[in-house]
């Protein structure tokens, strides 16, 4: 079976960690430990009520609101991309449209969505601009919360369909 | 390249594993746990997995800094990866980074958390001058709406209590101590206004809830509006069913609601037209609507006459301070309902009330 590599993207403090940890281990932590470098989850999970098997790791990636140089090296070889924002801030999206242009610059054609994070406690402020994302990307907006565990398995399982799909 | 494998073992702790093409182990040089010739090197280092055509070129060479693996914070090394020029194998560095990664990450964490930190002082430095703002604004029109009433007590009582040649005649004094009752009912209604208000927002306003019937509030209100002196020349009407609604919740708070929304339609029609009342029992939940025909309003003056003393400026300017809409949508709240307003200018005003269905079944 093929392992495929999802790097999860954005902005420090965002809850890209707390996402992870989430959809691997179901846990949640309210102190923020900030990631360095990067950190592997190795992760198998099923689709489709338990039919299909997928094998994952997922790249937890230190958070930056402009994706650096070795983010652009750590990216290589990805199938596909998270994108989180934090919906408690004034204005989530530079971050985040940044991530995603060089995500799609380095490797094209290959599927990304967008984490709206943070959902139990603010909710989305401009829905235009979400939209724009949403289009601009051809890729699925999701309102997560690590905290809850809302819409976070069906985001990552989405994403693992996509890629599935895409047969990368 | 003249790889000495065991020397960089030796002296510099470094785990130096070479690999074949298909990323199976052949050689290991150094200290590390699950890893013999044989293994694929992904296994025990899934960071690798997806780097398999990168690794697959000629001219490898790349570098991973610091790489945690697991869900405990593993100790985080250093990858290197490099393909020989010479020989063409392809070889594998790992470096433990414990303790340089532990400066490098009491500086990231602190310019985070200092970063976060910051913002989040921003952002309530600025709720907490906007919160300034409109507890000024509130605090001044609390005032104008305090003297307004206190003026017209005090110059009647000080005609009233004129001697002699300067002394009102009998219809004056009438004319002017109904003024003063008036002007003490408004004030008496601005204060428990602003007491059900300030409960509400330090939610100390509590519901004594029994079963209500929607019905027999609807009726004896409307009967009670109708009666009203400002009601004169508006026809108020009500459509309810015939077997009575039920509802959970607090009869004097549903009455005030009632009372508030047919007020502000009474001021809005300004005795020319009609207003309706409906009580009507839908899916999602029992139904309490009031409309009226009056000039209605701009979705912009909307939102002011849901503020606290919002009065807005194409409204009649009636009696009442402006705070009934507001205590009307706690209210609402607090008995899980939703207030909704349909509005346009000249096209009447309806208020809708929908109260959760779970509070549809009588109280036990
Ligand atoms: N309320 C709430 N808090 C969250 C949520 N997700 C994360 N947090 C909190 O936000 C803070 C940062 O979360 P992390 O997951 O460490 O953020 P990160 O994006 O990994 O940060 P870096 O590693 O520095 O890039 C922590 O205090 C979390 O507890 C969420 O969905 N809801
Ligand atoms: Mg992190």
């Amino acid at each position: 079976m093929k392992t495929y590599k999802i790097v999860v993207l954005g902005d420090f403090g965002v809850g890209k960690t707390s996402l992870i940890r989430r959809y691997v281990l179901d846990e949640f932590s309210e102190a923020y430990r900030a990631t360095i470098g990067v950190h592997i989850y190795k992760h198998l999970d099923s689709l489709e009520g338990d039919d299909l098997e997928v094998s994952l790791v997922v790249w937890d990636i230190e958070g930056a609101p402009l994706p650096g140089e070795q983010t652009r090296r750590y990216i290589v070889g990805a199938s596909g991309a998270v994108i989180v924002g934090d919906l408690t801030r004034d204005d989530p999206f530079p971050a985040m449209w940044q991530a995603a242009d060089m995500f799609e610059e380095a490797l094209p054609g290959r599927p990304l969505c967008l984490a709206l994070n943070k959902s139990d406690i603010a909710s989305v402020k401009s829905p235009e601009t979400v939209k724009r994302m949403a289009r601009r990307y051809d890729c699925s907006v999701f309102e997560t919360s690590a905290r809850t565990g809302d819409a976070v398995n069906t985001m990552f399982r989405a994403l693992a369909r996509s890629i599935l799909s895409l047969g990368l | 390249m003249d790889l000495q494998p065991d020397l960089l073992t030796a002296t510099l702790g470094i785990v130096v594993i070479r690999l074949d093409d298909d990323l199976t182990v052949t050689e290991v040089h150094g200290e590390i746990d699950d890893l013999a010739p044989g293994h694929d090197i992904r296994e025990t280092m899934p960071v690798l997995y997806g780097l398999e055509e990168a690794l697959a070129g000629p001219d490898v060479d790349i570098a991973m800094p610091l790489i945690q693996t697991g869900r405990n914070n593993d100790e985080p090394v250093s990858l290197h990866i490099r393909r020989d020029p010479e020989t063409g194998g392809l070889w594998l560095f790992r470096r433990d980074v414990s303790e340089e990664s532990a400066i490098h990450r009491q500086l990231v964490q602190n310019h985070n958390s200092l970063s976060l930190a910051q913002a989040e002082l921003v952002k309530a430095r600025d709720a907490a001058r906007e919160a300034d703002r409109t507890k000024t604004a509130f605090l001044a029109n609390v005032s104008h709406e305090l003297r307004t009433p206190l003026h017209v007590i005090i110059g009647g009582a000080s005609i009233l209590s004129k001697t002699g040649e300067r002394r009102p005649d009998p219809s004056e004094v009438v004319e002017y101590a109904t003024d003063i009752h008036e002007s003490g009912i408004l004030l008496l209604q601005l204060v428990d206004d602003l007491i059900d208000l300030s409960r509400s927002e330090t939610g100390d306003l509590t519901l004594y809830e029994e079963s209500c019937d929607l019905c027999t509030i609807v009726a004896g209100i409307v009967s009670l509006c109708r009666d009203l002196p400002e009601a004169r020349g508006t026809r108020i009407d009500s459509d309810i069913p015939d077997e009575r609604v039920g509802l959970t919740g607090d009869a004097r708070r549903l009455k005030q609601v009632l009372l508030n929304l047919i007020s502000n339609a009474l001021k809005a029609v300004n005795g020319l037209a009609e207003a309706k009342v409906t009580v009507t029992v839908d899916p999602d939940g029992p139904r309490l609507i009031v409309a009226d025909n009056g000039a209605g309003m701009t979705a912009e003056d909307l939102a002011i006459a849901r503020q606290p003393f919002g009065q807005p400026r194409a409204a009649v300017r009636a009696k009442g301070a402006g705070l009934g809409l507001a205590i009307v949508h706690r209210l609402v709240a607090l008995h899980g309902g939703d207030l909704v307003i349909e509005t346009a200018p000249n096209e009447g005003l309806t208020a809708i009330v929908t109260f959760d269905p779970a509070r549809a079944r009588p109280a036990s």
